[in-house]
């Protein structure tokens, strides 16, 4: 029984690793000259931050049984305040940490709030908030993208320290930063107990509420810093920006393990997920597989991913 | 007075003759040595033995090689209520579970209708009239009583060639087993979960009846009812066993047993520990053999309580938001005093707590704590001025499921040590770990290590996770509600020893609880409420059963 116990908790740990470790023999055996070059490596991670950083933010609306749908919303309005910001002649570090942070932050106080006070599931008041802030994005750029900021800007968030791009440094840092939160500070840990249930947490004195609101403040945060990234890396800040991004967010924090009921996950996991993510489109765009058709097996390996993960779960 | 016996879709069994059989059986002998347990009545004189319907005979069980049940046997004869007794974990949930089908036993026979089996399928279960109503009841609330009744198997008539589901039938019949029952004012097309407990429970019995039931398995049904529930429920049980059903009844509460109950079997640690008919044994007998030893039963402060002194928690005037469940409430609480709520379920005994612990909105209301204001707007506030809340329902509102013990135990004293709303600061996990080791140990909380988690204990265990949580923030203030429900004999007694404890050492303890022996064992005083108020306090030494539930149900505004 304990030999069983024990494997069903390293599967909960190293469980998502090893999906991924599989996902890489698959590509390295289809594709055995590209896709294990170092240089393919390292792009899979680029592709992946943007993920990995939203990702991050989902994975604590998911944590406490809830959902953030706005996620991809807020990555275009904050990405288009910062833009507008620094055409404006803001200096670009003052409009990062007004757009990203600021931006980011603010647009997921709204949807705590919003959850807090009508009481209604993050479900519907994010589907909501993620039509308004899309609209909102449209209304200040007129539709229509906003190019011409600062090559600092650019460079800087494009580069590379040593032979590692910085929106990987970034993505991976705060997934530290958010590791140690979680694993470490009370605020984490309360977190975990509205998760698993919201009344008992009420009843021991936890604020429900307010852990609800941080949570949404996390998750608007790491949209809005994935705001800035997606800006820079395109070089515009374009309107319909982070469009369906929702559904990677959330497949990376599922397919890493994070119980829908709430009060179950890891943040490495969750990193591993969005890597689990790129490294699918990375291995299919290699095999040149047509976008449709792309679709159609990223959809499929979702499915079969977190399948297996219930399987084995179910086998302890 | 019969059932029905036909239902729409045709499931219904032929009566047996053995259901009619109204005898009272003599027991074989009992299986382990029980010359120290003398009887204290003579051996009845049975006359004639109606053949059991269903035997289980060396029934054993093992879960990934630990032994559960190690070769019990149980005979259910028809028109006798039968008690199966024994603390948590004795295995009783897991023997049922075997007979009706849903577990397959690893040793043993099961001879049913005389026929021996190695086992039983559900299906053979459900089609020998076995039936059994979990504590959980399985109605399903969204749907209305008349639905719950025929869920699964819904009547069909024709309309013009189109099968339409007949309401009419389905009411009539519904109307005729319910009014049977004793409810036949019930409003059929109310939704469940708008009824009480009571009620639904015997929605339940009526839908194990329309079934043809033979063996009815109830498993701890009294666990929520109020007193008049109970006797409505134990005059049914007589009722059902006139015309020859076999009742197995499962209960911790050894007086109701003793009301309700022909004959029993202890079950302790897998094994069976006696059986007999339970007339000729004392509680005492009883509850030797199922833990080993006698619990003492009452508990009251040994010194005298100075009611003039400055109380240690004094309520003024607190009153709920809609000025209807609870309605204008003062008391005091004294040094070493432990202060009892009693009432029927639904006046209002818990939105009171919840009024006092910030739980639920009041429109007025002061709450003094050794002479300091605390009235605390919500349970952050309530935790941080020392105030513990052990509430009704330890799933619900209780535990965190996701945590392991320790978890569990560690967080009320993280909020309440931790700044800014008790959200601030990191988790220090050795001394949680010191923490949770020690209200292990003190409580003697049965597990394999304060890192198991918290699902994989007893109720009873659970339940002193749960007291541990509250420990661990050395409250002034402790609200107990029914902090004994669904817990075996042994958890029991221990905690009403910590209430004990606890008031002895100054706090002041408050407990609700809808059993009136409980609240007699544990209470100094006894606050009788009704409609939200407090219709009297009575003294704890004097009151009895009678005098409680007279105030209970006395008439009033």
């Amino acid at each position: 029984m304990s030999q069983r116990l024990k494997l069903g908790k390293l599967w909960d740990i190293y469980g998502t690793l090893c999906i991924l470790l599989v996902i890489v023999v698959l590509f390295s055996a289809l594709s055995p000259t590209y896709f294990t070059r170092p240089e393919n490596i390292v792009q899979i991670f680029l592709q992946s931050s943007i993920t990995i950083m939203i990702a991050l933010g989902e994975f604590f609306p998911i944590l406490i049984a809830g959902i953030d749908l706005s996620v991809g919303s807020v990555l275009a309005l904050t990405g288009m305040i910062t833009a507008q910001l620094m055409v404006a002649g803001f200096d670009p570090t003052l409009a990062v940490l007004i757009g990203g942070v600021g931006g980011g932050l603010a647009l997921g106080a709204v949807n705590g709030l919003l959850v807090n006070f009508t009481g209604l599931h993050p479900f519907i008041i994010t589907l909501g908030t993620n039509a308004i802030f899309r609209g909102v994005t449209m209304i200040i750029s007129g539709a229509s993208p906003v190019f011409g900021f600062s090559y600092d800007f650019v460079n800087t968030v494009t580069g590379f320290v040593g032979f590692v791009p910085v929106p990987v440094i970034f993505a991976l840092s705060f997934a530290v930063v958010l590791w140690f939160f979680t694993a470490k500070t009370r605020l984490g840990r309360n977190i975990y107990a509205v998760g698993g249930n919201k009344e008992s947490a009420f009843y021991s004195g936890i604020d429900v509420k307010l852990h609800t609101l941080i949570v949404f403040m996390i998750s608007g945060l790491c949209a809005g810093l994935a705001g800035v990234l997606s800006i820079a890396r395109l070089g515009a800040a374009e309107p319909a920006a982070g469009t369906g991004f929702e559904t990677y967010a959330i497949a990376a924090v599922i397919i890493g393990g994070t119980s829908f009921f709430g009060g179950k996950g890891r943040i490495p996991s969750v990193v591993i997920g969005g890597l689990i993510i790129g490294t699918i489109n990375n291995g299919l765009n290699i095999l040149r597989v047509p976008t449709f058709y792309q679709l159609v097996v990223m959809g499929g390996l979702i499915i079969s991913a977190v399948a297996l993960d219930r399987l084995i779960a179910r086998m302890r | 007075m019969r059932l029905p016996h036909s239902s729409p879709s045709g499931t219904s069994l032929p009566r047996r003759a053995g259901r009619f059989l109204n005898s009272r059986p003599i027991d074989g002998p009992s299986e382990i040595d029980m010359s120290n347990l003398a009887p204290n009545t003579a051996a009845p004189t049975g006359i004639e033995e109606a053949a059991p319907i269903v035997r289980m005979i060396g029934i054993e069980k093992h879960f990934n090689n630990v032994a559960v049940l190690k070769g019990v046997n149980l005979d259910i004869r028809p028109g006798e209520v039968h008690v199966l007794l024994g603390e948590n974990g004795a295995g009783k949930s897991t023997l049922m579970k075997i007979l009706t089908g849903i577990h397959e036993p690893t040793g043993g026979e099961i001879v049913l209708d005389g026929v021996s089996r190695p086992l039983v399928t559900p299906r053979e279960a459900s089609e020998a009239g076995i039936s059994i109503i979990y504590q959980e009841l399985s109605v399903i609330n969204e749907l209305s009583a008349l639905e719950n009744l025929f869920v699964g198997r819904l009547p069909v008539k024709r309309h013009l060639g189109i099968p339409v589901v007949d309401w009419k039938l389905m009411e009539a019949e519904a109307r005729s087993i319910i009014g049977r029952l004793g409810l036949g004012g019930l409003d059929l097309h109310k939704p469940v979960g708008e009824m009480p407990i009571a009620h639904r429970q015997i929605i339940e019995i009526a839908k194990s009846l329309m079934k043809n039931v033979r063996v009815l398995v109830m498993d701890e049904p009294t666990s929520s009812l109020t007193s008049v529930e109970t006797e409505r429920l134990f005059a049914l049980v007589r009722q059902l066993k006139a015309e020859g059903t076999a009742i197995l009844f499962i209960s911790h509460k050894l007086d109701e047993v003793r009301d309700i109950g022909d004959t029993f079997s202890v079950l302790k640690d897998g094994v069976s520990t006696g059986h007999g008919h339970i007339s000729e044994y004392t509680n005492d007998d009883l509850v030797r053999m199922m833990v080993g030893r006698v619990v003492k039963q009452r508990f009251l402060s040994e010194q005298p309580i100075d009611h003039a002194s400055t109380p240690v928690f004094k309520v003024e005037n607190v009153t709920s938001a809609d000025r209807k469940r609870v309605r204008d409430v003062s008391f005091e609480v004294h040094h070493g005093e432990v202060l009892g709520f009693a009432g029927l379920v639904g006046s209002g005994r818990t939105d009171l707590m919840n009024c006092l612990f910030g739980a639920e909105p009041r429109a007025a209301g002061k709450i003094v704590l050794n002479g300091k204001d605390i009235t605390p707007r919500n349970p952050v506030d309530a935790v941080k001025s020392g105030m513990a809340y052990l509430t009704e329902n330890r799933r619900q509102t209780g535990f965190t499921p996701n945590f392991t013990i320790e978890g569990n135990i560690a967080v009320t004293k993280s909020v309440k040590d931790a700044p800014l709303r008790g959200t601030w600061g990191l988790v220090d996990r050795k001394a949680e770990r010191v923490t949770a080791e020690g209200q292990r140990k003190q409580l003697s909380i049965r597990c394999a290590g304060i890192d198991q988690s918290i699902l994989e204990l007893s109720g009873g265990n659970q339940q002193k996770v749960l007291v541990g949580k509250w420990m661990s923030i050395s409250p002034s203030v402790i609200i107990f509600d029914e902090p004994t429900r669904g817990i075996d004999v042994g958890a029991k007694s221990q905690i009403h020893e910590i209430i004990r404890t606890l008031a002895s050492a100054g706090k002041a303890v408050i407990m609700v609880s809808s059993e009136l022996p409980e609240i007699l064992a544990v209470c100094d005083r006894v606050a009788v409420f009704r409609n939200g108020r407090i219709m009297d306090i009575l003294d704890g030494a004097t009151a009895t059963e009678e005098s409680i539930l007279s105030v209970a149900m006395r008439d009033g505004k």
